[in-house]
């Protein structure tokens, strides 16, 4: 049974072509930045990179890249130990899918409906819009994926070496940080590189409770609101596209070694 | 001395495995509830005041706003139909006719593009649909169309491309777990008992696989009908979904509208999530990743 050589080259041409789909719109924003002008991304010669010295010039700009920067860190940061610890929740807690599906739920609220509610979450609080709200609602929205993660990670351990731990006189705690913790390790890290990722690359809830300060995806949004987009954004545009990629291929690289590890191990 | 020491531990490893449960609580499930109250407050100045008014409401489904509402429902719905036509083989494919460790680099590679901030693609969409873009040139060049083809862009079309590359990729996960996990001794017994490979199909491999096509109808649904970039990007001048509707009530400081509007949508997520949490296992979706008793 199953389809002929020709039925596999069909499905394989077919998931080439949706890739392409996929990858296609991240060539544009390159072509566009490196052009001597306007629109003309595709005249020959005039591969410049003014654009890109441009960037630093704007000091709106060079703010949001900061605060992008000291948001990720957070993010980062703030996200792993949370969704560690919602995973040890799904094994240790009773009602596990009651957990499950409350650390998800952020993946099904709309953007902008989680953006507007916690807005007027703080403003009625008397919380001011700052980096902190900013990471705050990052954090909501990386927890899932980072818990995914480390579910994942944590799935491939096996709970019987923390049986022998305990049978050696080791408490939770000890157990946790000598035994479970270096062979998931590759998991968290993973988790906060995700994180940082997401942090990256959002927009829509980052608008809402932003107040003053920009982030680099907010700064394009608005610019693009106001002004319509130029060389300089597309030069923005093509950095963090390398950035992101560059952080996946980091994730890449620890996914594999963890691989590695644990077969070794 | 070790019974308190013991119960004091105890409390504190309690409290270190509630504490993801009550940020979740506290910075997403309470601050939508108040936005539910909010809904019903008034407009005060330049913020709202308490008062209980379904007049946000009355003005929400009275309005305009409700073609926009039925039109978020039809494009949510048309988008998540064509992703999920998209999606299904690819996964079909890729969990029952593939290895396990290409599957996984495959399903890598539709990942990657996802990371990237989707308003960054739905930017170059604008240039690759435009009369002068390369789709254009291209099906000038095939002699598929004289004139360049206006539709293309500012179009129900472009928007359900751009939502369609924003959303598909993550339909694709739930149905891969889902058909990864089925037992391949039940399609094999429907092979022995005679049934051709299409009836096979349509009565043990899709039915298997509902808890998949439904978390995927939940994804694509989730984040199309709350889009608010796609549209004002791609629809073109006036074209209106949920999200940038919401988005320009907030810019009119028109708050309790808004919060209404986007009360209808988390109301209307929750609904779907309740039908999946009720109804299928979270485990056929999880696939592999939790093998811990549910």
């Amino acid at each position: 049974m199953g389809p002929g050589r020709a039925g596999r080259a069909v499905a394989w041409a077919y998931i080439a072509a949706l890739l392409l789909f996929l990858y296609v719109p991240l060539a544009p924003p390159l072509l566009f930045s490196l052009g001597g002008g306007g629109e003309a991304g595709t005249r020959a010669g005039a591969v410049t990179l003014r654009w890109y010295r441009q960037l630093w010039d704007n000091p709106l700009l060079v703010g949001g890249v900061q605060n992008s920067l000291l948001v990720g860190a957070l993010v980062g940061l703030i996200t792993p130990p949370l969704a560690l610890l919602a995973a040890m929740a799904v094994r240790e807690l009773r009602r596990p899918r009651l957990i499950v599906a409350t650390v998800l739920l952020p993946l099904f609220i709309p953007g902008v409906s989680m953006g507007l509610a916690s807005a007027f979450f703080f403003r009625q609080l008397g919380v001011t819009p700052s980096l902190l709200t900013i990471t705050t609602v990052h954090v909501v929205w990386a927890l899932p994926f980072a818990f995914l993660i480390i579910l994942a990670v944590m799935a491939t351990f096996d709970p019987m070496y923390l049986e022998a731990a305990y049978l050696h006189g080791a408490g939770r705690l000890r157990a946790f940080v000598d035994v479970e913790l270096p062979l998931i390790r590759h998991g968290i890290l993973g988790a906060a590189i995700f994180s940082v990722i997401l942090s990256f690359n959002e927009t829509v809830r980052t608008a809402l409770v932003q107040g003053p300060n920009n982030t680099v995806q907010t700064y394009i949004w608005s610019t693009f609101l106001q002004v319509g987009l130029s060389p300089t954004l597309y030069a923005l545009m093509s950095l963090l596209i390398a950035v992101t990629l560059g952080l996946v291929a980091v994730l890449l690289l620890v996914g594999a070694r963890g691989a590695v590890s644990a077969r070794g191990g | 001395m070790g019974a308190l020491q013991g119960r004091v531990a105890c409390v504190a490893r309690y409290a270190l495995l509630v504490l993801p449960l009550t940020f979740v609580a506290g910075a997403l499930l309470v601050p939508l509830g108040l936005m539910f109250v909010w809904s019903f407050w008034e407009r005060a100045g330049f913020w709202i005041r308490p008062a209980f008014t379904l007049a946000s409401y009355a003005e929400f489904f009275a309005g305009v706003r409700l073609s926009v509402l039925e039109r978020s429902l039809v494009v949510a719905a048309g988008v998540t139909l064509l992703g999920l036509l998209l999606a299904y083989p690819i996964a079909y494919f890729l969990a029952l006719r593939v290895r396990r460790d290409l599957a996984r680099n495959v399903l890598l590679l539709f990942t990657i593009p996802f990371l990237v901030n989707y308003i960054i693609r739905t930017f170059s969409w604008v240039y690759l649909l435009s009369r002068t873009g390369p789709v254009n040139r291209a099906l000038m060049a095939a002699g598929v169309t004289q004139r360049a083809v206006d539709w293309l862009l500012f179009s129900d079309f472009a928007v359900f491309v751009g939502l369609i590359s924003s959303y598909m990729p993550f339909m694709i996960y739930p149905l891969w777990a889902a058909l990864d996990g089925l037992d391949r001794r039940l399609v094999e017994a429907s092979w022995l008992l005679g049934a051709s490979p299409r009836v096979t199909f349509l009565r043990v491999t899709l039915p298997l696989s509902m808890p998949g096509v439904f978390a995927a109808v939940i994804f694509g649904f989730v984040g199309t009908f709350g889009e608010s970039a796609v549209p004002i990007i791609l629809g073109g001048v006036g074209y209106q979904l949920m999200g940038n509707t919401i988005t320009s009530a907030l810019d009119v400081l028109n708050y309790p509208l808004a919060a209404a509007m986007s009360s209808v949508v988390v109301a209307t997520m929750l609904a779907f999530l309740l039908v999946w949490y009720l109804a299928f296992d979270l485990r056929a979706v999880l696939g592999k990743i939790a093998r811990w008793r549910f």
